[in-house]
């Protein structure tokens, strides 16, 4: 096997460069709408699958399982419990945060799937798997139609 | 179908910055193969090139610039790509163009060079979830893992140091092999103190990233014959992926893995795995996931596989050798090329070429998998003798 090999490597001269492009992204069909309601209304939005009796979250126009497509929108309760969390400490570049955040899988009584966000009000050594949480929206003028709309989740 | 064998093996010392591009690291591993069963380049028929995401080398259609390396001049190429999942689905992928009767000798290379990638790869995944629902929050990958880890120790009870233990054996295994990365003695201890990176994970709980290659010659039953006394056969190969949405699957437990295992094993006639299976090589980016993996290939019972790891049950020499070779929290994670080392480390273990780590017993049959994707693939290939 080629073990033998330059081990430090900072002694070899670097090369930079970058992959300069960015996004801009369209909501799509579905997506529109769920972010419209969260901006507009302060409300969560799910689909029904009348096939598979699923109501999706986050919704979508079709069904993953039998690609039928879903029209029957209906708000979902703002209420959920945490199906798993973390506490983070790392940026996503590796740094040490200041302060943790700690982020949950929020699942919602009779929806199929759930939404990752961030827990607040809330102590890190006081969650657990199972605790009924909040959505904590932004103040109205505050909100622009994106996931961040919701501040967090806090405990009921 | 026709038959088809494992008949060569390389790889090149995974390491945190190697000097070598990716085309270089993939010759290497190539070469290597190709050297280890008397076969040159006008032998092969055709390549198959696994390498996972192109943000981790910084090179857009790195496929296409590592060919020459693999060996691709002037042959039938193709890029797999199943993100961790890609290694033993390059593995897979060799086999069906041997097995398809298209082709008799088939070079499958994998490779990563994730130290391009600045300033760490992990940003490289901001861009891979959801950009509506996900993105936005600065969601890491390690944030995924912990909400598996986290889920999969509350429904089963299991703790932290249970699942350090995993780190503390293969980072062991790996001090035998001479291509490992981070081979080290360390304890339960150690790992519970190291620094917490997204509780439950911890740094020693996770393996570092890598540059390296590793490749394998796929060859038809005619052309095995003629050229080793050794084959190691493709007995079965099974893949799967689950649903996008992280809140749609069973976090606990890897469904995927079970449904890409049963279609292997449905493929080799293995109806107990847990006695027809002699070693094992699951997915071990953190150390929990060779557990988690362990259940999905049914190997136990789910939330068993702590105990057998606590019995001894998994260490090289016990019952059932899983990650023998050190896995990727010894020898490294050069994502890719670290799927197709767990089937380069069956191929020599069946063999009974593994040198110090070879274990005992002369096992007949093993079976290696790799996860990854968008954390909802599974991939595994059984190779026995
Ligand atoms: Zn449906």
């Amino acid at each position: 096997m080629p073990v033998d090999k330059v081990t430090q490597v900072a002694q070899t001269k670097p090369l930079h460069g970058e992959i300069p492009v960015y996004a801009q992204y369209t909501f799509g069909i579905a997506g529109e709408k769920f972010f419209r309601e969260l901006k507009d209304n302060g409300r969560l939005m799910g689909v029904k699958c009348p096939e598979c009796n699923l109501i999706y979250v986050p919704p979508r126009i079709y069904c993953e399982r039998c690609f039928s497509e879903l029209t029957e929108w209906l708000e979902i309760p703002n209420r959920g419990v945490v199906h798993t969390f973390t506490v983070s400490h790392i940026d996503l570049d590796g740094n040490r945060l200041k302060e943790p955040v700690i982020v949950a899988l929020v699942k919602f009584d009779g929806v199929y799937g759930g939404l990752v966000h961030r827990l607040g009000r809330v102590e890190a050594d006081k969650v657990s798997i199972g605790m009924p949480v909040e959505m904590v929206l932004k103040s109205k003028t505050k909100r622009v139609g994106s996931i961040l709309d919701i501040d967090y989740f806090k405990p009921v | 179908m026709r038959k088809v064998a494992v008949v060569g093996a390389g790889m090149t010392k995974f390491m945190r910055r190697a000097q070598e591009t990716g085309k270089e690291l993939a010759w290497q591993a190539a070469r290597m193969a190709l050297d280890s069963c008397e076969l040159t380049l006008k032998d092969v028929d055709c390549v198959v090139m696994g390498t996972a995401p192109d943000a981790f080398d910084m090179i857009h259609m790195k496929a296409e610039y590592l060919s020459d390396g693999a060996g691709a001049w002037r042959k039938p190429y193709v890029r797999g790509f199943l993100g961790g999942g890609t290694g033993v689905f390059t593995a897979d992928q060799a086999w069906y163009h041997v097995a398809s009767g298209l082709f008799d000798v088939c070079l499958a290379v994998t490779e990563e060079k994730m130290s391009s990638c600045l300033p760490h790869p992990q940003g490289a995944f901001v861009t891979c979830w959801d950009q509506y629902t996900e993105s936005p929050l600065g969601t890491s990958l390690l944030w995924f893992f912990a909400w598996e880890m986290n889920r999969y120790m509350t429904m089963h009870g299991i703790t932290e140091r249970d699942i350090a233990a995993v780190s503390v054996k293969n980072k062991k295994n790996a001090l035998d092999h001479p291509c490992a990365q981070l081979a080290a003695e360390i304890t339960v201890d150690d790992v519970m103190k190291s620094e917490i990176m997204a509780w439950p994970v911890k740094r020693l709980d996770v393996s570092p990233t890598s540059d390296g290659a590793a490749a394998l010659v796929f060859v038809s039953e005619d052309v095995a014959k003629r050229i080793t006394d050794k084959p190691v056969w493709v007995e079965g190969v099974g893949w799967c992926l689950d649903t996008m949405y992280i809140g749609q699957r069973d976090l606990y437990y890897p469904k995927y893995v079970e449904y890409a295992a049963r279609m292997a094993y449905d493929m080799a006639g293995i109806k107990e795995p847990r006695k027809e299976i002699h070693i094992a090589e699951p997915y071990d980016p953190f150390d929990y996931k060779e557990l988690h993996h362990m259940e999905g290939l049914l190997l136990c019972d789910k939330g068993e596989a702590p105990r057998l790891l606590a019995d001894g049950v998994t260490q090289r020499t016990g019952n059932l050798p899983v990650c023998p070779s050190g896995g990727l929290l010894g020898v490294g994670n050069a994502i890719a090329a670290s799927g197709m080392i767990k089937v380069a480390e069956l191929f020599w273990q069946l063999r009974g070429e593994a040198g110090k780590r070879q274990v005992p017993g002369k096992p007949q049959r093993g079976v290696a998998q790799a996860w990854g994707d968008e954390m909802q693939v599974g991939t595994v290939i059984v190779l026995g003798v």
